[in-house]
Parts: structure tokens; sequence; C-alpha cells
């Protein structure tokens, strides 16, 4: 009976082990579908596209999508807006948290009300830009990244990290003469890195995948970030630069599905190289956010 | 003692030099705040003005409730709303059991490279833009793409499935599934492997198979969790998902995809571009949001639970 059982129980886990790799197969196929359409000749892939793997390979694609289109100055300016709104997210983020962690200060209630409003009520789009374009912030990265700068959500778990760090070293610190500024920088920063480590990566996925802001407030193609590139090239293009079924009549050698793929895959490819790498940073996160904002 | 013999007055001003350090903090924190949150909720008012981009949101003349009644007798807007709500209702129906289903079989997967491994699949998606998971999809659904060779192989006839009106909101739930289930797994995971071994070790004297240990066990125990995140998704109602559908809809499937965000968008940045009419829609979107969402965590809190923020 009692080995019955057992063995009952062994047949559930490799079914369940099963089904759960075909789902993961599930997950990842379209993915590696896009890769083998980027690589395969379009004969090759028209005829068959749910091959495992082209018999002829061609980079033709990512050639021509590099020397033809913007997708360069995608990552340069990608990369422009993860250098300057890093910092300054960061800088905001632990403020807020810090400012929420903090006990006791005159006007501590009205400042955590200010901040968690926003969770609940928001001004929307259009009030939001006409107010960019007033102040200047439109057609310029930095007001992308002033703009992108406060994220409450990630507040909250920088701060319920800080609540874990004993008052007893803050009051200390205190004693000994050090300011709040040397007591944020000295000692609660540093207690608190392993949060601050899965919030840089949580803004810096972010910053990678910007295409909203970037779209509505960037008009200059010139200033446009990879993701928006990147739609600007997938779905009808826009720009007559990059117009990729336009080149692709005159070339004839590429063909726009391909090079559609290859796009896609230039854009996912640092984050599918990465992850397996940050994951278990990015999982902490949610598991200290689980704890109760 | 002694500080009780100042008035009140001098005593809040000496807390507040006590404190002052901290207060460099909270500018900071509140300058971006006030910026870019409360800045746009004074443009509000624009909803019920005639906006004049010479005149500026103050100098704009003031029209009432012009915008509403124009709003409420326009169809469109109530196929929006009508699509917002269904997609979000089908979302909760649909898409809200499968990360539970996948961690409670995530957690009984043996092996831990294995499970690793499939973590890692899982979640990973959710850190795609939905740009990029959209365009993969239109790759795979389109009419050149797998599906329609598998469907051509079995005799049918090859389509452009994201043209397919009927198919569309599946594809929608299917496609959401796709990229967020396993992110949201996690976060019922997390909760799973909290709870305490002792019941699970009773429960397996009592004779209890693993089906019975998930039901009367597992299940009952992740129901905090599983109530915070519920009540989360019925709070964001109004938002039913603006990014995934933004990239996946056309002119075709307009009529059961259009939701409230893209109706703002379409009607501010493609046709009209009435920017006070386009603020009227927005202050009924967050109206609607702001009471569901402070409704539903007193709900939270009055049932026992932690609430949402």
């Amino acid at each position: 009976m009692k080995e019955g059982s057992a063995r009952k129980t062994d047949f559930a886990t490799i079914i369940i082990s099963v089904f759960m790799g075909v789902w993961g197969f599930a997950i990842l196929y379209p993915y590696y579908n896009a890769l083998i359409a980027s690589i395969a000749p379009q004969k090759e892939y028209m005829l068959n596209p749910l091959m495992l793997f082209p018999r002829t390979i061609t980079f033709d694609a990512y050639r021509f999508l590099l020397r033809g289109t913007n997708i360069m100055l995608g990552y340069r300016n990608t990369g422009i807006l993860l250098v300057l709104g890093l910092p300054v997210s960061m800088l905001i983020c632990t403020s807020t948290a810090y400012v929420m962690a903090r006990k006791h200060y005159p006007g501590k209630k009205i400042v955590n009300f200010l901040i968690l409003f926003t969770m609940y009520f928001g001004g929307g789009l259009i009030p939001l830009y006409i107010l960019m374009k007033e102040i200047r912030l439109t057609n310029s990265l930095a007001g992308i990244a002033l703009l992108g700068a406060g994220n409450t959500f990630y507040a909250i778990l920088v701060r319920n990290y800080m609540l874990t760090v004993p008052d007893e070293l803050e009051e200390s610190a205190r004693i000994d003469g050090a300011s709040e500024i040397t007591v944020f920088f000295r000692v609660i920063l540093p207690l608190t890195t392993p949060i601050l480590a899965t919030v840089i990566l949580f803004f810096t996925v972010d910053k990678w995948n910007e295409w909203f802001n970037v779209m509505i407030f960037v008009r200059d193609s010139k200033l446009w970030t990879l993701q928006v590139i990147l739609r600007d090239i997938v779905f009808s293009s826009t720009s007559s630069t990059s117009n990729v079924s336009a080149m692709v009549s005159v070339e004839k050698t590429y063909y726009a599905q391909g090079l559609k793929m290859a796009a896609i895959v230039l854009t996912m490819a640092p984050v599918m190289m990465i992850y397996p790498f940050a994951q278990r940073y990015f999982v902490k996160g949610i598991l200290v956010g689980a704890v109760k904002g | 003692m002694d500080t009780y013999r100042y008035n009140k007055k001098t005593r809040l001003h000496k807390k507040l030099f006590q404190h002052r350090s901290i207060y460099f903090f909270v500018v900071i924190s509140l300058a971006w705040y006030v910026v870019f949150c409360y800045g746009p909720m004074y443009g509000l008012v624009l909803a019920f003005k005639d906006y004049n981009a010479r005149l500026g949101i103050l100098g704009s003349k003031f029209v009432g409730f012009k915008h509403y009644e124009y709003l409420f007798s326009e169809p469109e807007f109530w196929t929006a709303l009508r699509n917002t709500i269904t997609i979000s209702f089908g979302r909760i129906i649909i898409e809200f059991p499968v990360p539970i289903l996948l961690a409670l079989l995530l957690n009984e997967v043996r092996g831990k490279g294995y499970k690793r491994v499939l973590q890692t699949t899982y979640t990973f998606p959710h850190f795609l833009s939905w740009v990029v998971v959209s365009s993969v999809a239109v790759n795979l659904l389109g009419s050149d793409g797998v599906i329609n060779s598998l469907l051509t192989h079995l005799g049918m006839k090859s389509h452009n499935l994201l043209s397919n009106r009927g198919a569309f909101r599946s594809i929608l739930y299917i496609s959401n599934i796709w990229k967020e289930s396993g992110w949201t797994a996690i976060i019922f995971l997390a909760a799973i492997t909290a709870v305490s071994n002792e019941q699970y070790e009773a429960s397996i004297i009592d004779g209890a198979n693993r089906f019975q240990k998930a039901v009367y066990i597992t299940l009952p125990n992740i129901r905090p969790t599983i109530v915070v995140m519920l009540l989360l998704a019925i709070g964001g109602i109004m938002n039913a998902g603006f990014d995934q559908i933004f990239n996946m809809y056309n002119p075709t499937v307009l009529k059961v995809s259009d939701i409230i965000d893209t109706y703002i968008y379409r009607i501010t940045f493609q046709t009209s571009g009435d920017f006070g009419f386009s603020t009227a829609v927005g202050l009924f979107k967050s109206l609607v949001n702001f009471i569901l969402l402070f409704g539903f965590d007193r709900l939270a809190k009055r049932l026992g639970e932690a609430g949402l923020f």
C-alpha cells in the first residue's frame, strides 16, 4: 500500500516535471523562432517556418540593419539615458525610501501622504504633456531621465529593507555626532546594498525598455532610444531613414520579416545574456517587497 | 524637562532644528513628486476648459461640463469603456489563476538545478518590453508565421490571426500569460515556501496525497497573497494593459480592443488633438481608478489583510 502510493507520487512528479518543461519550451520557442528567422535565408524560412535549425546561415539582415538603419544610434541613446537616468533615479528613490523609513520628524505624516497618494491618483497623460512642454523637457534625453527618475514601488522596496536596519546603529552614529547626511551615506546605504543592487537592476531594465515616454515626448528621431527605433522598424515605419520595407524593395536581397526579427534579437540580446546571472537579484527584490509595503 | 517650559512654537522650532538634515532628503524626494506628479494634477483643470496653447492652462476659457456632455454622447468612448472592463475581467478570470497553478506545480518539481532553469525561463519575458514581445507575437501569428504554417499543415486556411476579431482578445490573454505568469508565480512561490513544514508533515501522517496537500494546506496558507493580488487586479480594472494592446492592435480589431488609454492616445495624438477633451477623458479614468483602488484597499484592510501599499 505504502509502496504503491510512493510509486504513484514518483509518477506524478515525472508528469509535472515534463509538463513544466513543455511550458518552458513554449515560453522560449517564439524567441528562438525569431532568432532563426533572422539568420535563415527567406526561401528556407518561408518554406518551413517551424524548422529548428536553418541549413544555411546568413547575417545579411544584421549587416543591413547596422548599416542602413538608426539602430546603432538607438544603442547610443539608450546608453545615454542609462548614464543620465540611473544616478538621478537612485538619488530620488533612496531619498524617498529614507524619508519614509525614518521615524518621527515634524511633517512626516504629510510627506508620506504626498508620496503615497501618487500611487492612487495621477494627472494623466495630457496635463503631463503640457507640463513637459512648458518646462522645456521635451525633445531631450535628460528630460526623459528626469521624468522617469521617481518610482514609488521601488522606493517602498528600499524602505522595507531600511526598516530592518537596527535603530541602535543609527542612534550610536548620531551620538557620535554624525549628521543625518553622514548617517544616510555611511550607515544606512552600506547596510542596504543588497536591495540597492536589485533596484539598480530594475531601473536598468526599465530604462532599457523605455519607449512610451520617448515616443510621446521626443520628436527628434536622432534622439530615439533602441525600443522606439525597433517599433519604427517593426510596425509600419514613419521616418524615411529607417523605412525598412522601402529599402527592402530597393535592395531585394533582404526580406522584411528577417530584418524585423534581427532588430528584435539585437534589442533583446543584452537582456537575454545578462538575465540568467542577474535573476536572483530580481527575485530577491519581490521577496522583500512581498513582506508588505 | 526643560523643553516643557518653552511654548509650543519654540518647541516646534527646536524640533525642526534637531531634525533639520532629514529635510535635505525630503526636499530631494518631494521636488520630484511635486513637479512630475502634482504638477500634472494642476493641469487637470483643463478638463473644464477649452485649451488654447497661446493662452496657456490658466488663460484658457472655462466651459464647464461641455467636454463630458460630448464624451458621454460619443459611441467610441462607450466602446472603449466596455472593452476596458471586459478585457480586465477577462484577465481576472483567465489570466489570474495561471500563476497560482504554476507556483503550485513548480513547488512539486524535484531537482534544484532543473527548478532553477525553469524559474529563469519562466521569469525572463517579464523583463522584455511589450514592443519586443508583441513583435515576436506578430512574427508568430502573421500570415507567414509559425502558427499559420501549422494550420495549413492541418489543412486549414492561413490568415493573419491578429486581424481576426473573434481571436484577438484570446491572443491578448494568452500572450500576457506567456509574458507575465512566470514572474507573478514567483510571488506566490515565495508565499508557498514560507508555509511551515510541520503542517505538511502532519498531513502526511494523516495520509494526505499531493493533491490534498495543495488544496487543504498550501492554498489556505497563501490565501492572503492571493487576496491582495486579486484586489490589486480589480482595483486596476481601468488599466486593461495599454502597452500590450497599443503594440498589438490594428484598425481591423479596433472594435474589440480599443480601451480608454488607447482611445485617449488616438484622440490626442492621431485625430482631434483637443487637449481639453482628452484631459476630460483622462480625469474620468483617473477618478474611477482612484475610487476603485481606494475602495478595494479599504476592503482588504477590513478583511484583515495587509492592504495594497
